[in-house]
């Protein structure tokens, strides 16, 4: 049995064939691999879509022709042959975008032919050939492809940028799985995939021409930097061997005299530490002076206020027997006004017992009493010492026991009304 | 019956209540048994399909970027099952070549569990892709959630559809732990 293939080329994606026509004497077979499909259309209906099997006794043959003389067989037999695996479609465009600029390009749509759908190629081979190619599809589908989905998504595009952009390539899918869903569906295709493929633009190209050109002008700068580099570095490299070759003329000739000036230095440097020497012996010996006189000084402020702190013991032991004796002059003081008062208050009561108190007597005890008070002082020690010796300055005061008819009292050193100091 | 004791029976009979003329790969009928439950799965991706278009247009439409992202994506998912799914392998009948091995009883068995797994997975996936649909039209629940579930349903269908190769290759999966 002869294999009938329905396909020669890769650019035939379907194919209808009238069974009848087929004539020959062996029969025919048709093997359908898992991405091929067939449906059969007999007396005008659709029969049965078959893949990945062999169809047997498909034409030809003494069995098929004798039962068409006998009118068994069917009188209209169609094969519909067709791809289902996705296969690409490139459909050339040409658009403005929205800055002016000419978008070229292709546009790839990825569609298959589903098995259920293949008798949809029926509306298809209704106005065309039987052989249906990449081509044709391309074709038909062009036109509502440029109108409703690449120009107004390209058209949408500001400038080149947006139309290389990943939001483009989304948006044209998009648009395209809406917008042509209606016409391949009526096809029998589904649109897997969709994308644009742009070629550059002009300004594009401009820029690209114009970026070589630059990169050609400054590789053209760096070359002459480099040479001017060069230039320079050879330069700095003449004019360093030129000095070095002075320097060495120089120091040949400066070598005669080293001999002496190293010997001239030599003693230099001799004298120089023997200087230093000096110097630090001096320096020592100076600093010793220095130090000696500082413990010398110290020494006499230490004599100094040894001798201070003893004239402040001495004087706070005067000081304390001065006290001693203030007070035992006080409280010798204090008995004897004691024993005097009352002394005189025994003679005052035998005076009133006796009836010879009078104003005159009272006065005479005032008196009296006011002057041994004035004698005995205020209880301190300059009083004691004026009571006991009483000096010349003081004996105006005691003389003077009136001023401004008050009585001038023991420790008084001003008169209240005048202001007159008793020194 | 080959292959389908008492254990696969209920397996068989819930894929009948679907697929009335599966025979769970009887003798003389393993072809046609494979490439019905084949057809079943592509019918129920193609499902899936439409509905994840009608999502897609909807939201695309109302400038719904994300959702018809989501949509999208989910379709291309169907896709790429529908080709695995008519693009693979049902097995040898007889083996001719040494490297060949022909499908034994235990396989089949196995492929009519794994074929009930994966229709309940791919029906699944169509009430989900259902449900979406239906959270766009009336705004209950989270329509991208909906979406992204299918499209993980979608996943798995093929992750699990692709374990078929396996059984009828004979090689024995390690047992997870």
């Amino acid at each position: 049995m002869a294999d009938y293939r329905w396909r020669d080329e890769p650019n035939i994606i379907a194919r209808m064939i009238n069974a009848d026509k087929i004539k020959t004497f062996s029969t025919q077979q048709v093997i359908l691999k898992p991405n091929e499909a067939m449906a059969m259309i007999m007396d005008g209906r659709i029969g049965d879509i078959l893949s990945e099997t062999v169809v047997k006794n498909l034409a030809g043959g003494f069995g098929r022709w004798f039962g068409e003389q006998m009118g068994v067989a069917a009188t209209d037999r169609r094969l519909l042959f067709a791809m289902t695996g996705p296969m690409d479609y490139m459909v050339p465009f040409e658009a403005a975008m929205s800055d002016g600029q000419m978008a070229k390009g292709h546009a790839n749509l990825r569609l298959k032919i589903a098995k259920d759908d293949l008798p949809k190629l029926l509306n298809i081979f209704a106005n065309r050939a039987p052989t249906l190619r990449r081509d044709d599809v391309a074709a038909i589908i062009q036109s509502e492809l440029l109108n409703k989905v690449i120009q107004p998504c390209v058209a949408a595009c500001n400038d080149t940028e947006e139309l290389r952009g990943a939001s483009f390539q989304e948006r044209l899918e998009m648009t395209a799985e809406m917008e042509m869903r209606n016409l391949l569906s009526n096809m029998g295709f589904t649109l897997l995939k969709a994308f644009a493929i742009t070629n550059p633009t002009d300004m594009e190209l401009v820029d690209r021409h114009r970026a070589r050109q630059a990169a050609i002008a400054a590789g053209e700068s760096v070359n002459a930097e480099h040479a001017a580099h060069m230039f320079h570095q050879q330069e700095i490299s003449a004019l360093a061997r030129i000095e070095m070759e002075v320097n060495i003329a120089r120091a040949q000739a400066a070598g005669r005299v080293t001999v002496e000036m190293e010997s001239e230095l030599k003693e230099l440097r001799k004298q120089e530490a023997h200087w230093q020497a000096e110097f630090k012996r001096d320096k020592a010996l100076q600093d010793l002076e220095l130090e000696k006189v500082q413990t010398l000084h110290d020494l006499d402020q230490d004599k100094k206020q040894t001798k201070v702190d003893q004239a402040m013991a001495m004087f706070d032991q005067v000081q304390k027997k001065k006290a001693d004796r203030i007070g035992q002059m006080q409280d010798h003081q204090n008995q004897r006004m004691d024993n005097q008062n009352d002394a005189q208050m025994k003679m005052m009561e035998m005076a009133k017992e006796a009836g010879a108190l009078t104003s005159d007597v009272m006065q005479e005890f005032l008196k009296q009493q006011t002057a041994q008070k004035a004698i005995d002082g205020d209880g301190t020690e300059g009083g004691s010492r004026y009571s006991s010796s009483p000096t010349p300055q003081s004996q105006p005061t005691t003389n003077v026991d009136t001023c401004c008819g008050l009585v001038v009292q023991p420790g008084w050193s001003a008169c209240p009304k005048c202001g007159k100091t008793f020194a | 019956m080959i292959g389908t004791p008492l254990d696969v029976l209920p397996y068989v009979r819930g894929i009948q209540l679907i697929l009335t003329g599966y025979s769970g790969y009887s003798k003389g009928k393993r072809k046609h048994t494979d490439q019905i439950i084949r057809d079943e799965i592509i019918r129920a991706g193609g499902r899936v399909r439409s509905h994840m278009q009608n999502v897609h247009d909807i939201c695309f439409q109302d400038n719904d970027l994300t959702s018809a992202r989501a949509a999208k994506k989910c379709m291309e998912e169907c896709d790429m099952l529908t080709n695995d799914v008519e693009k693979s392998s049902t097995g040898m009948d007889h083996a001719f070549l040494s490297g060949q091995r022909s499908t034994s009883g235990g396989d089949l068995k196995k492929l009519v569990k794994h074929d009930h797994d994966v229709i309940e997975m791919v029906t699944a996936a169509v009430n989900l892709a259902n449900s979406a649909e239906h959270s766009l039209a009336t705004g209950e629940g989270e329509l991208l959630q909906i979406l992204r579930q299918t499209t993980q349903k979608m996943s798995s269908c093929r992750g699990f559809f692709g374990a078929r190769t396996v059984i009828l290759s004979g090689l024995k999966q390690k047992k997870k732990k």
